[in-house]
C-alpha cells in the first residue's frame, strides 16, 4: 500500500500519457475521419459557434469600419485640401487668362490712340446713387491732369475731373454732367452725347433731318480735342422723332460696360491744371 | 467726446467710405447703395452733442462729396441742414429706440435728397438728374432703412448712450 502511495501518482501519469499516445497512434491512420469525440464536440458546439462567429464578424466589421473611417477621414481631409489648392489654381489660372485678354484688348486700343497712354486700375465708384464717377489709382504724380480722356478696350469711358496726388476721379460718359462731341459713324450726323444717369446716354442736338437709325455706331468726332476722332462711344438703341420740335430723341447704349471695368487707359494729352 | 468715442467714430467713418466706394459697388446694383455716412450723421444727431455734432455732420457731408459727384459742398450743406432739423427735435424723441432710428434715417434720406435736388437745379445745368434722383429715391430709402435697422441691431447702438 505504501508502495502504491509512493509510486501510484507517477504510474497514473505514465499510464495517462501512454493512453494518450495510444489514442493518438490509433487515430493517425484515420486522420481524415471524425471520430465520436470529434463529432460529439462539434455537435455540441455547433449552435454556439454560428452566432458567435456572426457576432465576432459583426465586431470585426465595426472595428474595420472604424479603422477605415479614420483612414477615410484622414484621406478626405487630405483630398479636400488638394481640391482647395487645385480650385485656387484653376481660379488663378482663369483670372490670369481673363486679365491677359483684357490687357491684350487694352493694348490694341493703346495702338489705335496716337498719344501717350497710362494704364490705370479702377479702385472705387461714386458713393451716391445719382452721380456716375469712379476712382482710379493714378493721380497727379503720374502726370494726370483734369480734362484728360479716359478710354477702355471697347471705347470711351469718360474724362478726368478731380485729380489728387495718387488717385483721380473719372466723370463717366453716363453722368448727367458729361458731354462728348460725337458723330454717327454711318451717316456722319453730329451731336453731343450726354449722360442720362441710368447707364444710358442720349445724342443731343441731332436735328430731325439727320439720318440716325437704331443700331448705328456712335463715335467721337474729335471736336473739342479731348477725345481722339473715331473712338467708339456706343450704339443707338432708340430713335424718336416727334411731330414738332427741331431735334430728335436718340438713346445710346455705351460701348463700354462700366459696371465691369477693372482697367482703363488715360490718354496723356491735353488737360488743364 | 471721449477718446474712445472719437476713435469709434473715425473707424466707422473710414469703414463706411471704404465700403461705399470700393466694396459695395462690386456686389450691389447702383440704386441699392446705402448711404452709410448719412446713417452715421443721423446717429450723431440723435445721440451726439450739438457743438461737436454740427461741424462733424458738415464734415461727413464734405467727405461724401469728395467721393461723389462733382459738386463739393452739396452733401455737406444737406447733411448740415438735416442734422440741424433732427437735432432740433431730438430732445423730444426717444433716441435709444431702434425703430425711431430707422424712421429718422428714412426722413433724413428724403430731406437730403430733396435739398440736393433743389441745389442741383438751382446751381447746375443738369436738368436730367431730376429723373434719376426721383427714380432712385425709393430704392435708396429702402436700402438706407435696411442698413439703419442693421445698425440698430449692433450692441454698440444700445450701449453708447452719448457719443459726443
Amino acid at each position: 500500500m505504501d508502495l502504491f502511495k509512493k509510486y501510484g501518482f507517477i504510474a497514473l501519469i505514465g499510464t495517462g500519457v501512454f493512453v494518450a499516445l495510444i489514442f493518438y497512434s490509433l487515430n493517425v491512420p484515420r486522420n481524415r475521419e471524425a471520430n465520436f469525440v470529434e463529432r460529439g464536440a462539434m455537435t455540441v458546439f455547433a449552435p454556439i459557434l454560428k452566432p458567435a462567429a456572426r457576432l465576432s464578424g459583426f465586431f470585426e466589421d465595426i472595428w474595420d469600419g472604424y479603422i477605415n473611417l479614420v483612414n477615410v477621414q484622414r484621406e478626405n481631409l487630405m483630398l479636400r485640401d488638394e481640391i482647395k489648392e487645385l480650385n485656387a489654381r484653376v481660379v488663378a489660372g482663369n483670372e490670369a487668362v481673363k486679365s491677359n485678354q483684357r490687357l491684350e484688348s487694352l493694348l490694341e486700343m493703346k495702338n489705335t490712340v496716337n498719344a501717350p497712354i497710362l494704364t490705370s486700375m479702377v479702385v472705387g465708384e461714386d458713393v451716391s446713387s445719382w452721380f456716375r464717377t469712379m476712382i482710379i489709382d493714378r493721380g497727379s504724380t503720374s502726370g494726370i491732369r483734369n480734362g484728360m480722356a479716359v478710354v477702355a478696350a471697347d471705347g470711351v469711358v469718360g474724362q478726368i475731373v478731380k485729380v489728387a496726388p495718387s488717385t483721380s476721379r473719372v466723370l463717366l460718359l453716363s453722368d448727367h454732367a458729361s458731354g462728348i462731341a460725337a458723330t454717327i459713324q454711318r451717316s456722319r450726323a453730329r451731336g453731343v452725347v450726354k449722360g442720362k444717369g441710368d447707364g444710358l446716354c442720349s445724342l443731343e442736338f441731332a436735328t430731325r433731318e439727320e439720318d440716325v437709325k437704331v443700331g448705328d455706331i456712335v463715335v467721337s468726332s474729335g471736336v473739342g480735342g479731348v477725345f481722339t476722332k473715331g473712338l467708339s462711344i456706343g450704339e443707338v438703341t432708340m430713335v424718336k422723332r416727334g411731330e414738332y420740335g427741331i431735334f430728335q430723341t436718340v438713346t445710346i447704349r455705351p460701348a463700354v460696360n462700366i459696371a465691369h471695368l477693372e482697367e482703363v487707359l488715360v490718354v496723356m494729352r491735353g488737360g488743364y491744371e | 467726446m471721449s477718446r474712445r468715442s472719437a476713435l469709434l467714430l473715425i473707424c466707422a467713418v473710414v469703414s463706411a467710405v471704404v465700403f461705399q466706394a470700393a466694396v459695395l459697388p462690386i456686389h450691389l446694383a447702383t440704386p441699392f447703395k446705402p448711404d452709410l455716412l448719412l446713417i452715421i450723421m443721423v446717429f450723431l444727431a440723435l445721440r451726439g452733442s450739438f457743438e461737436l455734432g454740427t461741424p462733424t455732420a458738415w464734415l461727413l457731408g464734405l467727405l461724401k462729396d469728395v467721393f461723389s459727384g462733382l459738386y463739393l459742398g452739396l452733401n455737406a450743406f444737406s447733411f448740415l441742414l438735416v442734422f440741424l432739423v433732427i437735432k432740433s427735435v431730438a430732445d423730444r424723441l426717444y433716441a435709444e429706440s431702434g425703430f425711431l432710428f430707422v424712421v429718422t434715417v428714412v426722413v433724413a434720406t428724403l430731406i437730403s435728397a430733396t435739398v440736393n435736388l433743389l441745389l442741383l437745379l438751382m446751381f447746375t445745368q443738369t436738368p436730367g438728374i431730376v429723373y434719376s434722383m426721383i427714380a432712385g429715391l425709393i430704392p435708396h430709402i429702402l436700402v438706407n432703412s435696411f442698413a439703419a435697422s442693421l445698425v440698430a441691431l449692433l450692441p454698440a447702438f444700445a450701449r453708447d448712450q452719448d457719443v459726443a
